[in-house]
């Protein structure tokens, strides 16, 4: 067997490669004694140094020094105490990435912990709702509960009712566009408390086409603005306006009642 | 490192009254390795009013594939003797890697040396100790 090219360097580790196989802690020493391993020159080297550290052991030590070394390892290594474990740099590094991403994953959890088909569409048309301006919709006083004949006859739009309720609130303007994936919806302008009501799709199943419900109303906030949604038919209705689910929440107790 | 167990003996206890004191007044070194080096600078003391080896060039022979039967004839206090023989700091490279206590590195902070310094310093010990063993049992280099 041939010894492999080794380094200047490689040849020097080798040659104070330990006689003890276990205390190759060192990565470059690891790699050089691997390398060198099926060498007979190394296989030589190694054989000699362990017939001599045998031979060491075999010193005699003056009894009164040996005592002092009964049961006890000539070098004792480093403890590691918790202070020094939490000071280690990498200790400190993986630590804090662990509480980033525990943070991010609790965030993510608690904003996911409300969510229900349809749910992002909702937040998308808070934003909305947040930037609508009167002028913006057809002027139309009437009670909200009489535009779903509006929505069918003029718009082919089935089943965008406005629950009972919300059906008899007054209203200021309507109008039907099309999200950025061409849905349509409905947006009514109410006098009451300049309340907002969305009429969208509600989302189906990618594979069925079934309609993903859920049942009784959701809480969706976004940016100061807060919407109550339902599902009823394929539809989902949102009631939104600026504030908070405390103010919503009397016109839904209403109809409990 | 003094190939003497009386000298080994005093140094050994001068190195440890000297921890217990350092201890008493809490002023222990932090320094992992304090106890060996001090120990150490204690055994060259104590040999520098001895005979120092002479600055001779020993021989030098190729490791022998029955080199460790060689050794097994040696006697351990011969073996001692011949390491407090060299000069140091071959002789502290010699003395700490023979222990087999202590990896290259703490080996390389314990006795001040260079890797390669100490590579040599092995390489050259394990030649000569071949060229000894070769010159002192000779017959078994014919098994």
């Amino acid at each position: 067997m041939r010894t492999p090219r080794l380094s200047r360097g490689q040849r020097a580790l080798l040659n104070c490669a330990p006689i003890n196989q276990g205390k190759l802690t060192d990565r470059s020493m690891r790699s050089a004694v691997s390398r060198a391993a099926d060498s007979p020159e190394f296989a030589n080297q190694q054989n000699f140094d362990r017939a001599v550290a045998a031979l060491v052991t075999l010193i005699p030590v003056p009894p009164e020094t040996a005592e002092w070394f009964a049961e006890k390892d000539l070098v004792v290594g480093s403890k590691w105490t918790w202070k020094k474990i939490v000071r280690n740099p990498a200790v400190l590094a993986i630590s804090i990435a662990v509480v980033v991403i525990a943070g991010v994953s609790v965030f993510q959890v608690l904003s996911r912990l409300h969510d229900f088909p349809g749910s992002a569409t909702a937040r998308k048309l808070l934003t909305v709702a947040a930037s609508t301006r009167p002028v913006m919709l057809d002027p139309v006083s009437t009670e909200a509960g009489t535009l779903s004949d509006l929505f069918f006859m003029k718009h082919g739009l089935e089943h965008y009712d406005v629950p009972e309720e919300f059906a008899d609130f007054r209203t200021i303007g309507c109008r039907v566009f099309e999200d950025e994936e061409s849905r349509r919806i409905a947006q009514i302008w109410l006098a009451e408390k300049r309340m907002q009501l969305f009429l969208f799709p509600a989302e189906r199943n990618t594979k069925t086409g079934a309609v993903l419900g859920f049942p009784g109303w959701r809480y969706v906030s976004q940016e100061g603005w807060v919407g109550a949604v339902k599902e009823q038919s394929g539809v989902c209705f949102m009631a939104a306006l600026r504030g908070g689910e405390k103010d919503l929440e009397p016109y839904i107790a209403k109809t409990k009642e | 490192m003094l190939g003497d167990s009386r000298k080994a003996q005093e140094v050994f206890h001068t190195t440890l009254r000297e921890a217990a004191l350092r201890a008493a007044h809490g002023e222990l070194p932090k320094e992992r390795f304090w106890l060996f080096r001090d120990a150490r600078w204690r055994c060259l003391e104590a040999t520098e009013a001895d005979l120092q080896p002479e600055s001779l060039k020993l021989d030098e022979h190729d490791l022998a594939p029955h080199a460790a039967s060689q050794i097994e004839q040696m006697e351990p206090t011969q073996l001692a003797v011949w390491i407090s023989a060299a000069p140091d700091p071959q002789r502290t490279a010699l003395a700490l890697f023979c222990l087999d206590e202590f990896d290259y590195n703490e080996i390389l902070d314990l006795a001040d040396l260079k890797l390669t310094e100490l590579s040599r310093f092995l390489v050259q010990g394990r030649r000569q100790l071949q060229a000894w063993l070769d010159g002192k049992f000779p017959e078994a280099t014919n098994v």
